[in-house]
């Protein structure tokens, strides 16, 4: 029987070791594309083998299994051109990170939380642009986010639990500290703004499970309040958009808030608040994949006006785009839907006018991904764009999350973790104490 | 997981299983199967022999209606069936539990549900044969009947929704022709109109689990009767937690059923294939009135919620109708009529006349089916032959004859006193105890009497032949509607104090009793008066403005109320609302 933290090492060493490994293939992109998937699929096929024996944190393994098919699925959505090198490589040192932080001591947990944190601001100082001074925001709240998680480890209770929630409102976004995860989705190259999408907020979720049952009321009070507002801002801020990358930065958020807001009304992050943010994630990032199909064809700097009648001319991406928006907008039978379920029968609501803003926002999402995904696939064909459908590894990419999202919508939400106590009935009883 | 199946009333002792009960239970699983099935074959396959199996899948088709048939028996025969796929007593169950409940109500549904699929399906094999998307569109109408299925024969309100949800979304793909603007817009408010309402159900299922801490559709109905909550509205008022349970609900109702003020998507989406506008007449629609049928007995501890669903279905039933009248195109009239007899059928409910409801879905479903698929025929002919359809009536007299107002009068107000005798004597319908009834007689008394009307001036012929037709057919009609009406009502709740609390649960303010009977009397006789002096050269003395008003309300009825604008100005409006919040906002977007 293996040491918890030796296996733990282990299972974070596959991938840090499969980008040293894929660092020789520098000067040919498609063979370094083709390690890093290996890689990433070594990692998945090792967490799936050990995890089990590791401890089951409160939110369940679900997220632990979701990183390296998050990494999959985004280096095989990408077109092996050299501008994306450093993009795989990066992906498979941050999949390492992430799997440290979730299956590693709070301490230490926190010290990579921080290297994690960094490189992010990093990163994003290396492909900031003056024609978009609003990145510094983001590389100012991942710096702000690397602060708190060292002042984590270095204060005393209550200032490291404080520090350590206000780094959890950088990786899982929480408005005012959502900067950093509208930058990085728009501003990072490749495969980096698929995975983090997904990567940020389950170990955002992962240190909340710690955090959250130790703060005070006021605290809770307020982190419900910002969640409403962040859904609500979220949701209002995605209809406006028409660029595709920072509508689906606002939806993510929305989506992230509303998870928020449950969780700061039960103070625990469950398996089922892990089932919310893995598939909203997971969708996101399939969104952001299949975006790239359209950027691959037609340029990074696309206008999305510009493009029409992709059904006709692309039906295989129509079909999967239109399910993964489904999944996205949190329909059944997908996993976003299962998600947001399970978090509305478990959780007593704190206030009616929380739930409503919440529903609200999740029927704006309705609004905005339909528009973006019905202005893409339908209208008419222009003859001046030439059409061509999925590639085998985007075709795979993309199936791979659709079909992911649908066993996870159907799955049980305790196949990752047991439940730690019957919360459907718990949660009927106190509310009907309330209602009467 | 668990599987547990029973075909028998809830609480039989299962000891008592036996084989041919278990045979059913398999059957009934197998409906939706059949069509799941069906829609496989159609899609699944080489280019060069899809339309051998398009026609081959008619068979499966044809044997899940069978099957519906059949366990229409069986239900009958031996009471409800359960199926689940899930344990409720384990939290290691299905994230969405996935179960079957069929008991009269869902039978009742699935045959005619998939009734009406043999029909349609077997209908747009010739009529998209040359279409390039025939197959996708063939294994959609497939689909939809297995979603149709599957969402009238669930065992608990989660998977009812989640057949629901995609319900609406199959709509959406129905309804659309990707490379046609118009028909696209169409969907697009079709999809977004139906989230509305689906929100506000999704709301009530929330609320109904943290009130009642259940979903399965029997113990929520106990727990709701034997715990009566209420909850604090502000302001120092409160509502009951049913209330605001089945409001939500019924919101969602609103929505699929078409009802005013978001019946919008209907007529937007008139630009789909004829069979898919029968399919969606003859069921789609009804999921709303079957919704409330459904949750019948959590309904019935609201008469908030039903006098609600009253005054929308009343509402949606005139605007519906006036409407209807006033269009110019086939598939236009055919919708708002839907939208007519939506409105009415909801009325129906919110009377506590959940049966005649359902009765009244069955009826319109085949009946609007028929026509709409004849109604291409229409179109066709009318283009081939300028005389059709005939307006001339050269050989119709100038006036009404004695022979024809006799008819009218007999109509109008004899054979409503025979109805009422019957229905006291024969019957045996409590009248005075049951104020739904009472209004349900006069509002068939004014229909009836309009239909008169109606048919008095278009065949002006003094005829014995013509009169006697008229009143035998009628009195055929209405009696064989009463008798089935009420072995309806029997079959579907055969227990009369459950129709009899309904019936109470929706008794209105006696004030306005009265005022409805005394507005559906005094319209009905205003109409033969109006008629009767205006046809002997007799003018009333009316104001101008409403003599001008039928002209006036003309143009507004024939752009439907201008509903499409507003609905346009208020998106406008909430877009520009975002756009202005999101420049004031710092950055990102800019």
């Amino acid at each position: 029987m293996m040491d918890g933290a030796l296996m733990s090492w282990l299972l974070a060493g596959i991938p840090l070791l499969g980008a040293l490994a894929s660092l020789p293939l520098w000067s040919h992109p498609e063979r370094l594309k083709f390690s890093s998937v290996v890689w990433s699929v070594i990692s998945l096929g090792s967490i799936a083998g050990l995890a089990t024996q590791l401890p089951t944190p409160p939110e369940g393994l679900l997220p632990l299994y979701l990183l390296p098919l998050a990494a999959v699925i985004s280096l095989l959505g990408q077109p092996a051109h050299e501008d994306h090198r450093l993009s795989w490589i990066m992906t498979l040192i941050f999949l390492g990170l992430g799997v440290a932080v979730l299956t590693s001591q709070p301490r230490a947990g926190n010290l990579i939380l921080m290297l994690l944190l960094g490189m992010n601001a990093i990163l994003l100082h290396r492909y900031h642009s003056v024609l978009w001074p609003m990145s510094w925001w983001g590389i100012g709240t991942y710096g702000f986010g690397a602060l708190c998680a060292l002042l984590a480890i270095a204060a005393d209770h209550p200032l490291s639990s404080i520090a350590s929630l206000l780094a959890c409102a950088v990786l899982l976004p929480l408005i005012p500290f959502h900067d950093g995860h509208l930058t990085a989705l728009t501003r990072l190259p490749g495969s980096l703004p698929s995975f983090i999408v997904l990567m940020l907020p389950v170990v955002g979720l992962h240190r909340l499970a710690i955090v959250l049952p130790t703060v005070p009321d006021a605290v809770a009070w307020t982190l419900s309040l910002l969640a409403l507002v962040g859904a609500a801002y979220g949701a209002v801020k995605a209809l406006a958009q028409s660029r595709v990358r920072l509508l689906l930065a606002y939806g993510s958020l929305s989506f992230f808030s509303m998870l928020w807001w449950f969780a700061a009304a039960t103070r625990t992050a469950t398996p089922r608040a892990a089932l919310m943010v893995g598939t909203v994630g997971l969708a996101t990032s399939g969104l952001l994949v299949a975006w790239q199909v359209v950027r691959t064809r037609y340029g990074d700097d696309v206008d999305p006006q510009a493009i029409s009648g992709l059904a006709s001319g692309m039906p295989q991406y129509a079909v999967l785009l239109s399910l993964l928006a489904l999944a996205a907008m949190g329909l059944p039978p997908f996993g976003v839907f299962a998600g947001f379920m399970g978090l509305l029968l478990s959780s007593p609501f704190p206030s009616t006018v929380g739930l409503f803003i919440t529903l609200l926002a999740w029927l704006a999402a309705s609004w905005y991904i339909m528009q973006m995904v019905q202005r893409l696939l339908f209208g008419l064909r222009r003859p001046e764009l030439r059409y061509t459908d999925l590639l085998r590894a985007e075709l795979a990419s993309l199936l791979i999350v659709v079909l992911v999202l649908l066993a996870l919508g159907l799955a049980p939400a305790t196949l990752f973790a047991s439940e730690q106590a019957s919360p459907r009935i718990n949660a009927a009883k106190e509310s009907i104490t309330w209602n009467r | 997981m668990s599987v547990s199946l029973s075909a028998f009333p809830v609480g039989a002792p299962h000891g008592s299983r036996c084989e041919s009960d278990e045979v059913f239970v398999t059957l009934a699983l197998f409906v939706p199967l059949l069509l799941l099935a069906a829609a496989g074959l159609v899609l699944v396959g080489s280019d060069a022999s899809r339309h051998t199996r398009a026609r081959i899948a008619a068979y499966p088709i044809g044997a899940a209606c069978l099957g519906a048939v059949a366990t229409l028996y069986q239900v009958t025969t031996g009471g409800p069936m359960t199926i689940q796929f899930y344990d409720l007593s384990s939290v290691a169950s299905f994230a969405i539990p996935i179960g079957f409940y069929v008991d009269r109500l869902s039978a009742v549904m699935m045959t005619l549900i998939t009734g009406v699929s043999v029909i349609i399906y077997n209908y747009s094999i010739g009529y998209m044969y040359q279409d390039r998307h025939a197959r996708r569109y063939l294994a959609m109408i497939c689909l939809t009947d297995f979603v149709l299925i599957c969402m009238v024969s669930s065992s608990n309100l989660m998977m009812l929704f989640l057949f629901w949800q995609i319900l609406s979304y199959l709509l959406y793909v129905l309804a659309h022709n990707h490379a046609h603007a118009g028909t696209l817009a169409g969907a697009f408010k079709t999809f977004a109109l139906l989230r509305v309402a689906d929100t506000a159900f999704l709301a009530g299922i929330a609320l109904a689990y943290q009130l009642y801490g259940t979903l399965e559709f029997q113990e929520l109905f106990a727990r709701a009767a034997d715990t009566p909550t209420v909850l604090p509205l502000g302001l120092g008022m409160e509502i009951s937690g049913a209330t605001a349970v089945t409001l939500l609900f019924f919101i969602g109702a609103m929505g699929k059923s078409a009802q005013f003020p978001i019946h919008l998507w209907l007529p937007g989406s008139l630009f789909a294939p004829t069979p898919v506008h029968a399919l969606l007449h003859a069921g789609i629609i009804n999921a709303g009135g079957f919704l409330i049928n459904r949750l019948a007995p959590l309904f019935g501890l609201s008469p908030t919620t039903l006098h609600v669903a009253f005054v929308i279905g009343t509402l949606t039933a005139i605007l519906g109708a006036t409407m209807m009248l006033a269009q110019n195109d086939i598939k236009k009239t055919l919708g708002f009529s839907t939208i007519g007899q939506m409105g009415y059928m909801i009325m129906e409910c919110g009377l506590g006349a959940f049966s005649l409801a359902v009765f009244h879905l069955v009826a319109h479903g085949l009946f609007k089916a028929t026509v709409f698929l004849n109604c291409g025929n229409v179109i066709h002919k009318a283009r081939q032959d300028p005389h059709s359809p005939h307006v001339e009536h050269p050989e119709d007299e100038e006036g009404l004859s004695w022979l024809t107002w006799l008819t009218g009068f007999v109509t109008t107000l004899f054979i409503p006193l025979l109805i009422l005798l019957v229905m006291h004597g024969i019957l045996r319908i409590p009248l005075l105890e049951s104020q739904g009834t009472v209004i349900f007689l006069f509002f068939i008394w004014i229909t009836s009497s309009q239909a008169i009307l109606t048919l008095t001036r278009l065949r002006r012929v003094a005829s014995w032949k013509v009169s006697a037709a008229m009143l035998v057919t009628l009195l055929f009609i209405v009696f064989v509607y009463l008798f089935a009406v009420e072995s309806f009502t029997e079959f579907l709740y055969p227990d009369p104090d459950e129709v009899a609390s309904y019936f109470r649960a929706a008794d209105l303010p006696d004030w306005l009793f009265d005022l409805i009977i005394l507005a559906a009397t005094i319209l009905t006789v205003a109409s033969w008066s109006y008629l009767y002096m205006t046809a002997h050269g007799r003018t009333l003395k009316m104001p101008a403005w409403i003599e001008g008003l039928r002209v006036r309300l003309y143009l507004p009825f024939l752009n439907r109320l201008y509903a499409d604008e507003v609905y346009q100005l208020l998106g406008d409006t909430i877009m520009r609302l975002v756009h202005q919040l999101d420049k004031r906002e710092r950055g990102w977007s800019r």
